[in-house]
């Protein structure tokens, strides 16, 4: 049966073409996102900074928790965190004491800023990690000077004005490295300077250690000790992972994006294919009733189905898993770009996405084959002898079942998605479900496009011949609407799901924020500390509160937090507070949204035990819950108490000053940002634009899989198409005829997409933003339904066009 | 003689409730091995029906199917499948071959279906019996009509059947080239002693018949052995059938 599969395949190039098009999209995607999962997996960045040094000891920066699975099972997890983890000198001195070692190198690191331009602040002392060696001049030794690097363009005795934690001030330049790092901008002060401005007394961000000895031992004992300090050694390319904290939540992302968008492809794509191969079965009917009459029995239909499956499969796979290298290496160019992954996190390249995409692919088109098998199998031989092919069943009671089932799949899916109040846990859930419903929608097509057919016959009739014909077609061919009404309704269901998650949760916390902004001026990015107290003493200005943005850990649950200085709160800010008192929030306060409080179980009064950005523990007592969780974050801190746990304590603050203008407060802090709240821009979600882009492929996967369809139906019926020409159709009433066809496919396929994303987006807004409604710009839905009507009439258009350029008696005699 | 195929009060009826369609109506009946059996009747009275039911392609809804000697109510399709690929050749109307296959390997079809070889001195006399020597590397979309048919035959004999089921066989050719086809049919029945059963419309046909049976509305309702057109026609215009 395999030879017989092979020369139908040559023979019916055109028929397999649809399946093979989908495949091989699908082993691209498949191959690529396998890329970035493996990357993420095992994906490794090389030191830069710490090149030089052998050791590099540094603070866990990892909340970790013990899970016991069973009486003596135990595995700890652990989660990155959002900030550096500092370790107390002490650490140098006893790294220093141990046998063997000959210099320990300490490292303290804070964020400054030259013109707007973020730069990262060391002490001089810690050079010798990379190392870093002058190329003129000396290095800096007193508190007002500094050493640039090579690709600055500054000279020994310049002079430069730095924004630093601690206010701002001028340096003059004494020396110039030699090196210079790619990617991003050091500046070296004294040491005694440098400690000044990193703000922490008595710690340190790493330590190195010369030559590479064994500290294993020595950290487990400071573990151990009072007080116990909880700290890493890193070597070898470990070393990266700890100079670049991003690439590890760049990798964690990888993991998760690369898992999604490969699994949603690999849905889409059994339901493309399944959708292509009922149509082949559907057209080739006469021919494998022929088989059956001249004596096939019904498994070997399934195994010649099943070999050309395969066949096509694994040239698809091997194909797109070539696209898919490819296509991950441009993915990693776009995510670099989007500044979602740095530049040094390398892709690793290995066989095995290609594998996996292929393997995915064979199987992915066999499990197609099975299932349209079930209908071919069913073909009676009989039809074979008659002159008219019988229509099947319309709709055969396995899969009515099973549309149905999937059906209360997507009703169980929703309700959970309503319940959902995290984008990390809502976000793979809404795709689910839109798919869910569409396999539904798929599987009970038949049954839709025969209701649908029968409600638009009247209004198509309207238009006369072709109207006529479109509407008779329309109802005898119900299979064939169904099997364009999948991929279409599938495009625009993701299509609306994927873009209108992203509006949704934006427009809410738009609102939120705007709604909970009262102070009608904010000022920074990089406000040093001292211009807010400045502010403060300025005549006219009633209250100004200080925002500093990180994330902080409930177990290892993440949480956006916000520190805001509590005088003056209720002036600049309402957070919509729904019980206790948010003004004094001190140090050792918490406010909790109430989504989050939900989760957490927590109540006023009642203590939070968290992990702050760098790994400190700390235990809160929840003074206030408020609603605007999703314009202000889940949590509330003092600013106080953020400052000294984030890598870059220079934040923004809110300015009430009803009777001031924009100019003169940005009089009072030169060199500072001011703007009107009411005009300020919110920033969106960090990684929308990388979920665009992801999914962007998913609807683009969509998108050909409605043109293969298309086009395969239209270019199948060119003996039908023929017969209508000599019986007197014009070429012109045919082309109305089709495009009122498609015409009426779209219109269903957009009423059941659009109804489709609509109860997801629905469930997923109940969820993530309390509000029933999702945010559906009204321009972005009319473009989604354009652009797919458009490819619809296009992908009908074109095969017609050739289908109908060809002489009708030449074609009304070709075979079948 | 025996039969080849024996059919008892076979009934076949289409649907269910108000719009239930009787196509066969008790037909009993026995075609003797050897023979050259023609069917024929007004459209619509059943013949394909009859023919289908009696090569195992259809099951009937009551009555017994035997096939040279084995009962076929109760076999599930696997089962009648190689039956019939053991048993039975089909001619259809048109739509006869797999368009990818060339002429030989539409030939042999049935005998890779069933993982045999083809026996080579029977396959060079099939081929060269239905004339298309020298053509087995052609495509189907390559011959003519009357040519495609004889492929059809040829796969038919290929695997020696108990009886070739033929339905209009000649009815999409001109009628030269239905001549052909139905001489060719002739000279396989007294050269092989092949059993052939054919549903026709053309009187002509149907003489080069050995014997013609005449259903009207699911009933076999007359029979007349060593037809001649022109009697065929009589007793179908007598049948109230325009042929
Ligand atoms: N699948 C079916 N479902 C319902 N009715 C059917 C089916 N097949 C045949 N019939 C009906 O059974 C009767 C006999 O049909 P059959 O095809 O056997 O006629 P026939 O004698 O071969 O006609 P023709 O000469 O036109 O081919 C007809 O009334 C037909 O409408
Ligand atoms: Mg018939």
């Amino acid at each position: 049966m395999i030879s017989l599969a092979m020369r139908t395949i040559r023979h019916r190039g055109a028929a397999f073409a649809g399946a093979f098009v989908a495949l091989l999209c699908a082993a691209a995607l498949v191959c690529a996102c396998g890329m970035l999962l493996e990357t993420g997996l095992r994906g490794s960045v090389a030191p830069e900074r710490y090149a030089g040094t052998p050791v590099v000891v540094t603070g866990d920066r990892f909340a970790r928790e013990t899970i016991s699975k069973s009486a003596e099972k135990t595995k700890t997890k652990a989660k990155p965190l959002a900030e550096r983890a500092w370790v107390p000198v002490s650490l140098a001195e006893r790294l220093r004491r141990l046998p063997g070692v000959s210099r320990v190198v300490t490292e303290v690191t804070f964020p400054l800023y030259v013109a707007g331009r973020p730069f990262e602040g060391h002490g001089w002392e810690s050079a010798a990690l990379t190392p870093f060696t002058l190329s003129a001049g000396r290095a800096p030794r007193a508190d007002g000077e500094v050493a640039v690097e090579a690709g600055a363009g500054l000279r020994p005795g310049a002079r430069v004005p730095v924004r630093t934690p601690a206010g701002d001030r001028t340096y003059l330049v004494t020396g110039v490295t030699a090196q210079d790092l790619p990617g991003r901008e050091t500046l070296f002060l004294s040491p005694a300077e440098a400690r000044r401005l990193a703000g922490r007394p008595g710690m340190v961000s790493a330590v190195g250690v010369f030559p590479a000895v064994d500290v294993s031992a020595a950290l487990r004992e400071a573990a151990a000790a009072p007080g116990g300090v909880r700290a890493l050694a890193a070597t070898g390319d470990e070393r990266g992972v700890v100079e670049f904290p991003d690439a590890e939540q760049a990798r964690v992302r990888l993991i998760s994006l690369g898992g999604a968008l490969g699994g949603t492809s690999l849905l889409v794509a059994i339901l493309v294919v399944v959708g292509t191969s009922a149509l082949s079965v559907q057209q080739r009917q006469r021919e494998i009733a022929l088989l059956r009459a001249v004596a096939a029995t019904p498994g070997q239909v399934r195994k010649m189905l099943g070999g050309e499956a395969l066949l096509v499969g694994a040239v698809a796979g091997l194909v797109g898993a070539a696209v898919g290298i490819g296509l991950g290496f441009w993915l990693r160019s776009r995510f670099v770009a989007l500044g979602a992954m740095p530049p040094n996190l390398r892709l690793v390249v290995s066989p095995f996405p290609a594998f996996a995409a292929l393997a995915a692919t064979v199987a992915a088109a066999w499990a197609a084959s099975r299932l349209s098998a079930r209908r071919a199998v069913r073909i009676r031989p009989v039809e074979a002898l008659g002159e008219v092919t019988l229509p099947a069943a319309l709709l055969p009671t396995g899969r009515l079942v099973a549309g149905l089932l999937c059906a209360g799949g997507g009703v169980a899916l929703t309700l959970v998605l309503s319940s959902l109040s995290t984008e990390a846990a809502a976000s793979p859930v809404t795709m689910l479900t839109a798919l869910v419903w569409t396999v539904a929608v798929a599987l009970l097509g038949p049954l839709v496009a025969r209701v649908a057919a029968t409600l638009v016959g009247a209004p198509l009739r309207a238009f006369r011949a072709s109207g006529h014909l479109a509407a008779a077609n329309l109802r005898a061919g119900a299979p064939r609407l169904a099997s364009i009404i999948t991929p279409l309704s599938l495009m625009v269901a993701m299509t609306c799901t994927i873009l209108f998650t992203q509006t949704t949760v934006e427009d809410a916390a738009r609102r939120e924020a705007a709604a909970g902004t009262v102070a009608g001026h904010v000022l920074g990015p990089h406000l040093p500390s001292g211009a807010a107290a400045a502010m403060r003493g300025l005549p006219g200005v009633e209250a100004v509160t200080e925002v500093l943005h990180t994330s902080v850990r409930v177990g290892l649950e993440k949480y956006g937090a916000q520190g805001v200085t509590g005088e003056g709160l209720g002036r600049t800010l309402d957070l919509g507070v729904v019980a206790g008192r948010l003004d004094g929030l001190g140090e050792d306060a918490v406010a909790v949204s109430r989504t989050a409080a939900e989760r957490l179980g927590v109540r006023v009064g009642g203590r939070l035990r968290l992990t702050l950005g760098d790994g400190t523990p700390a235990d809160l007592r929840v003074t206030a819950i408020y609603h605007r969780g999703l314009g202000f974050g889940d949590l509330t801190l003092s600013h106080a108490l953020v400052a000294r746990h984030v890598d870059d304590p220079l934040g923004t603050a809110l300015v009430s000053a009803p009777s001031l203008t924009r100019a003169d407060l940005a009089r009072a802090v030169p060199g500072t940002g001011v703007a009107e709240t009411a005009g300020a821009a919110w920033a969106g979600p960090a990684n929308a634009e990388v979920n665009y882009v992801a999914m962007g492929l998913i609807i683009a996967f969509t998108a050909i899989a409605v043109v293969n369809t298309l086009a395969m139906s239209t270019s199948a019926r060119s003996r039908e198409l023929a017969l209508l020409r000599l019986v007197g159709t014009t070429r012109r009433q045919a082309r109305r005829m089709l495009g009122l066809e498609t015409l009426v496919a779209i219109a269903v396929a957009v009423a059941l997409g659009t109804g489709i994303a609509l109860v997801t987006l629905t469930a997923f807004s109940t969820g993530m933003t309390g509000s029933t409604a999702p945010y559906v710009p009204p321009l972005g839905y009319l473009a989604v339904v354009g652009a797919a009507a458009l490819l619809a009439l296009a992908a009908t258009a074109l095969p017609a066009r050739v289908v109908l350029g060809r002489h009708p008696a030449e074609a009304v005699g070709a075979r079948e | 003689m025996t039969d080849v195929v024996r059919l008892d009060a076979v009934s076949k009826v289409y649907g269910k409730g108000q719009g239930a369609v009787a196509a066969l109506r008790e037909v009993s009946v026995g075609i003797p091995r050897g023979s050259f059996t023609a069917v024929m009747g007004p459209s619509g009275s059943g013949k394909s029906t009859f023919l289908h039911c009696a090569a195992g392609l259809d099951v009937p809804s009551s009555g017994s199917v035997r096939l040279g000697g084995t009962e076929l109510s109760g076999m599930n399709e696997t089962a009648l499948t190689e039956l019939r690929r053991q048993r039975v050749g089909f001619v259809f109307q048109a739509f006869n071959l797999i368009p990818a296959l060339t002429v030989a390997e539409n030939i042999t079809l049935p005998l890779r279906l069933a993982g045999t070889r083809a026996d080579g001195a029977w396959l060079d006399e099939v081929v060269s019996r239905v004339g298309l020597r020298g053509r087995t590397g052609h495509r189907p979309a390559q011959l003519s009509g009357g040519q495609q048919q004889r492929v059809a035959i040829a796969r038919a004999l290929v695997t020696r059947p108990e009886v070739v089921f033929g339905d209009e066989p000649t009815g999409a050719l001109d009628t030269m080239t239905a001549r052909d086809v139905l001489t060719l049919l002739r000279e396989i029945v007294d050269g092989t002693g092949q059993t052939v059963v054919m549903v026709t419309h053309d009187p002509v046909a149907a003489s080069y018949a050995d014997a013609v049976l005449f259903l009207a509305d699911g009933r076999i309702v007359d029979s007349m052995a060593a037809p001649t057109s022109e009697k065929v026609a009589e007793r179908m215009t007598r049948l109230g059938a325009w042929v």
